[in-house]
């Protein structure tokens, strides 16, 4: 008899025993993610780990079991792992690295393309009223919103602090935790860039504004380079404090990299550390889209909205490049599809400016200018996200 | 807990919301903005110094250098020039072998004719 009850004890501790619809289909979409960056060579540094994170979370096991298993269960060694998730500890160290990586030259040569990286903030913005539209409560429409900015650091960053479940918005409702569904839209619309953008921009120019040829940047002083990330981050710092921890993370990366005498730092955090903060943000953000908590009506709509904050963001940057060439000399014109660039998706966006340029004249290479733009969205969501958490919390 | 019930009001934007995002947008316009407007002038302070030590140079007799302007892409073809040069010199080394006479000193520390063995045998 204790035979028979020890065999149905393990049976029902097996993942057989405890499988339910939504796991298979989060499996499934697991497999999918797996699938996308192996075949279509889709972002694979953030979709494998993402997608075997969604694989890991939703392997069902028996929540009354003693053992802890799940990443919402305290003390097991996902939940650990998901501390610096919920702290966002990982987003700031992946900042570090980005600033340590980041060449910021071409912002500084041609300073006046710093505005398309605020002008494609308009994404965030407008998808803010749009999801308070949709009965989402403020904070958590702030965390829908960020998608917009296409950096999924600074999604997870601002997620955690307003919708991670955590806490209870002004009129008692209780906040959902979002990090899950934000997080995997961010990431998959980071890594649909070539299939979103060009599109929006083809549609919004004309042939003659494709071929229009910037003028070739200046060279950047040693003494920019070092000024350049100190008083970024004293302006950003002022100016939205909330933002500190990518921000500051990003421009001390920066300095580490320009002062030339801190190369094996740089090195350090640019390669080995942000590799293995990727590995850990990756599966454990997919570990956290457990069925129950990510299969609802909501996560679609998250999606949706997503989808239409990073298209405004686009259109945005490149319908704010074609103003200002109106007041622009004839020598000093912007070519539009660099606007597209505003959004924070490095290098990403600023690749397809490039190649999108590249179809319509071989010889209009818009690399080094798409990449103005660029991190100064990257820039530009910092400081959004910051300057939101400083207006919700 | 309560749960979200997804709605279409329009009414649910209220004037906070609208400040919000007013506010925020124009703030971080106003902080890039601040940025370019900043890094712009620090270039032209820059040139004007240039130029003005140029000018002090010149008129106390020194020599006048042109003023030379690069560009990124100049700068940009002449490091892929120097890069092509460099690394194709040593596809343009002289075949011309030279065997070199090693010659080699001598030295009793290691001899074998001051060894104990043949000392032994002398003896």
């Amino acid at each position: 008899m204790d035979i028979i009850k020890a065999l149905f004890s393990l049976w029902e501790d097996t993942g057989f025993h405890n499988a339910n619809w939504g796991n298979l289909i989060m499996i499934l979409v697991g497999i999918g993610l797996v699938f996308l960056a192996i075949r279509y060579s889709y972002k694979p540094l953030l979709l494998i780990p993402l997608g075997m994170g969604v694989i890991l979370g939703n392997i069902p096991f028996l929540h009354e079991a003693a053992y802890h298993t799940g990443i919402y269960q305290e003390g097991s060694v996902l939940n650990y792992l998901f501390f610096g998730v919920l702290k966002g500890i990982y987003p700031a160290l992946i900042f570090l690295g980005l600033g340590a990586m980041t060449d910021l030259s071409p912002l500084i040569s041609n300073p006046k393309l710093m505005l398309l990286g605020a002008a494609a903030q308009v994404g965030i913005f407008a998808t803010f009223l749009g999801a308070m539209v949709f009965g989402f409560p403020m904070a958590e429409a702030a965390a829908i919103a960020i998608i917009g900015g296409a950096d999924g650091n600074t999604a997870i960053f601002l997620t955690s602090q307003l919708a991670s479940g955590l806490h209870a918005s002004g009129n008692g409702l209780d906040m959902q935790n979002l990090i899950g569904p934000i997080a995997i839209a961010a990431y998959i619309y980071m890594s649909l860039v070539p299939v979103i953008q060009p599109p929006i921009m083809k549609l919004l120019t004309t042939k003659k504004e494709r071929l229009i040829r910037m003028k070739p940047p200046r060279t950047v002083s040693k003494f920019e380079k070092i000024l350049f990330p100190l008083l970024g981050l004293l302006l950003s710092a002022f100016v939205a404090p909330a933002s500190l921890p990518l921000l500051g993370m990003f421009f001390f990366g920066n300095i580490l990299k320009e002062s030339g005498l801190t190369k094996q730092l740089a090195t350090t955090v640019s390669t080995i550390l942000i590799d293995i903060v990727l590995v850990l943000i990756g599966l454990t953000v997919g570990a956290s889209t457990q069925a129950d908590v990510f299969l609802k009506w909501e996560s679609i709509l998250i999606f949706v909205l997503g989808a239409i904050a990073f298209m405004i963001a686009t259109a945005g940057g490149v319908i704010f490049a074609k103003v200002m060439n109106i007041f622009l000399k004839k020598e000093n014109r912007i070519n539009p599809l660099v606007g597209a660039s505003g959004v924070a998706a490095v290098p990403d966006s600023a690749r397809i400016a490039h190649e999108m340029g590249l179809k319509e004249d071989p010889t209009n290479h818009l690399i080094g200018h798409a990449m103005a733009p660029n991190i100064a969205g990257l820039i530009g969501s910092a400081i959004t996200a910051g300057l939101l958490l400083g207006f919700l919390l | 807990m309560k749960t979200l019930s997804i709605t279409f009001d329009l009414s649910l934007i209220d004037h906070y919301t609208l400040v919000i995002t007013v506010a925020g947008y124009c703030i971080v316009l106003f902080a890039l903005a601040l940025m370019a407007y900043f890094f712009t002038g620090l270039h032209t302070f820059q040139d004007f110094l240039a130029n003005r030590r140029i000018a002090e140079h010149t008129e106390s007799g020194k020599e006048e250098k042109p003023k030379v302007v690069m560009t990124g892409e100049e700068n940009a073809a002449i490091a892929a020039a120097l890069y092509l040069f460099f690394s194709e010199l040593h596809d343009e080394e002289k075949y011309v072998m030279t065997i070199r006479k090693v010659s080699k000193t001598y030295s009793p520390w290691s001899s074998k004719i001051y060894g104990i063995w043949n000392s032994m045998k002398h003896s």
